[in-house]
C-alpha cells in the first residue's frame, strides 16, 4: 500500500507554530527535531534516515528507526520513498505517524515528496529492534 | 512455486473465485473482531477483557489488510467495508450471532479462529502476491490469540461438568459448518487450487483436525467424529444466512456514517 504523504506543514513552518516551551514531546517528538538543513545534503538518503532517526513512536518515545519500522528510503530528484511497517496490523497510530514522517522530511526544503510504502513483509517483531533503541527502552523501564 | 498471480492476468471467473476468498477472509475476520469486542465488559477477569480488547483489535487490522487487496480489483475497500447490504456478508457461519457464554467464546477462539487460521496459512503459501506479503504478520498475532485460547479451553475443560457441558456443545455446534467451509470443493474453491492461490479444501480440513483436535479431546470432542454439514451458498462460500443486524450495523459504522472521513 502507497500513500503519498501532503507537505503541508513545510512552508507554513511547522516548528514556528509550536509553543516555546513544551513539557513532554509532542506528537513524532517534534519539539526535538532538528531544524532543515541549509542546503540539499549530498547524501539525501543518510539524510532522510537521520531525520526519520528524530521521528518517535507516539505512545513511546523510541524513534521508529530504533524500533526497526523503517524498511527502506530511496530518494530521487527530491521524491523521497520511504518503506514502512507498524509493530501491529491495528496499530491506532498510523495516522499519527504518517503525519509525523511527512512533517519531518516536509521541513526540508530539498524534499519535494514523500511517498509512504506500507510493507508487512517481513513482519515486524522485537527482533528489530536495534541496540540503541533496546537500551533505551530498558531505561525508560519496558523489556524487549 | 510458480510465477506470482496477478488479478489483472485472471479470467473472469477466477478473478470472482479470488474475491469470494478474500471476501470470506475479510469479513469473517471484522465478525470475529465484533464477537470479541461483545466481550469487553463481560470477560470472566479483568485481564481477559483486555484480552479480547487487543484481540478484537488484532482482527479488525486483519479484516483491514484483507479488504484492502480488493483494490487490486478496481474496487473501493471503504465501500465494501462499509457499505455493503446484510445479505452480502460472507463470514464464517458461527459468527452470526453473539457468542452466549464464555464457553461459547472459548469455544470460538479455538475453533473459529483456528479454522480462520488454517485457511490464511494456506493463503499465504500460495500465489497471490498480497497474501503471501500481508497474511505472515497477521498469522503472527494469531499466536497470542491461540495461546489464551489454549490456556482457556483447558481451564474450562478442567472445571465443573456444567462449565465443560457448555464449551463441548458450544464447540460442537461449530464444527460442523466450519469443516464445511474449510472443505469446500465448489467450483470456486478449485478454481483457487488450480491457480495455486490456496491448498485443497481436504488439505485444510486435515490441517485444522491436526491443529485442534489434541486441544479439544481434553474436552472428550473428538474432530475426527464430526463432518461438513450444512447449506452452501456458492455466491458467498458460506451458508445460507447472515450475520445478525446489530452486528452488521457496527462492521458497517452505520451510526456513524455521517462522522466518515476517509
Amino acid at each position: 500500500m502507497a500513500v503519498v504523504l501532503p507537505l503541508a506543514t513545510r512552508t507554513a513552518g511547522a516548528m514556528e507554530a509550536l509553543p516555546k516551551r513544551v513539557t513532554s514531546h509532542m506528537s513524532g517528538g517534534r519539539d526535538l527535531w532538528s531544524p532543515p538543513l541549509e542546503a540539499a545534503p549530498d547524501d539525501p538518503e543518510e539524510a532522510v534516515w537521520s531525520a526519520l532517526g528524530e521521528v518517535l513512536d507516539p505512545e513511546i518515545p523510541v524513534s521508529l528507526v530504533e524500533l526497526g519500522l523503517v524498511y527502506g528510503v530511496a530518494v530521487r530528484d527530491g521524491r523521497v520513498e520511504v518503506r514502512l511497517t507498524y509493530t501491529a496490523t491495528a496499530c491506532p497510530c498510523m495516522e499519527f505517524i504518517r503525519e509525523d514522517v511527512a512533517d519531518r522530511l516536509g521541513q526540508e526544503s530539498w524534499v519535494r515528496e514523500v511517498r509512504l510504502v506500507e510493507v508487512w513483509d517481513p513482519p515486524w517483531t522485537t527482533d528489530r529492534i536495534t541496540p540503541d533503541g533496546r537500551a533505551r527502552l530498558r531505561r525508560l523501564g519496558v523489556g524487549a | 512455486m510458480s510465477a506470482t498471480l496477478m488479478v489483472d492476468a485472471l479470467d473472469v471467473p477466477t478473478r470472482a473465485a479470488l474475491r469470494r476468498l478474500v471476501i470470506t477472509l475479510a469479513d469473517s475476520k471484522r465478525l470475529m473482531g465484533i464477537r470479541y469486542s461483545d466481550w469487553l465488559l463481560g470477560a470472566p477477569t479483568i485481564e481477559t477483557g483486555i484480552a479480547a480488547s487487543s484481540m478484537a483489535q488484532d482482527e479488525w487490522g486483519h479484516a483491514r489488510l484483507l479488504y484492502a487487496m480488493l483494490k487490486d480489483f478496481g474496487e473501493d475497500p471503504v465501500a465494501v467495508e462499509h457499505e455493503r447490504p446484510d445479505e452480502d456478508y460472507a463470514s464464517v457461519d458461527p459468527l452470526d450471532a453473539q457468542f452466549p457464554d464464555w464457553a461459547a467464546v472459548v469455544a470460538g477462539m479455538v475453533v473459529v479462529d483456528g479454522a480462520l487460521s488454517v485457511a490464511l496459512e494456506g493463503f499465504a503459501g500460495g500465489r497471490f502476491e498480497p497474501a503471501r506479503t500481508r497474511v505472515p504478520k497477521m498469522l503472527a498475532e494469531e499466536e497470542f490469540h491461540r495461546s489464551l485460547a489454549v490456556a482457556w479451553y483447558r481451564r474450562l475443560s478442567q472445571a465443573s461438568e456444567e462449565a465443560r457441558s457448555l464449551l463441548r456443545a458450544a464447540t460442537q455446534s461449530m464444527l460442523p459448518p466450519l469443516l464445511t467451509w474449510l472443505g469446500a470443493a465448489d467450483e470456486a474453491a478449485e478454481r483457487m487450487v488450480a491457480e495455486g492461490v490456496t491448498r485443497p479444501g481436504a488439505e485444510l480440513v486435515a490441517a485444522f483436525r491436526t491443529a485442534v483436535g489434541p486441544l479439544l479431546s481434553e474436552a472428550q470432542v473428538d474432530v475426527d467424529a464430526f463432518e461438513p454439514a450444512g447449506e452452501w451458498d456458492p455466491r458467498r462460500g458460506r451458508g445460507p444466512g447472515h450475520p445478525d443486524g446489530e452486528a452488521l450495523e457496527r462492521a458497517r459504522g452505520d451510526r456513524n456514517r455521517m462522522l466518515f472521513v476517509e
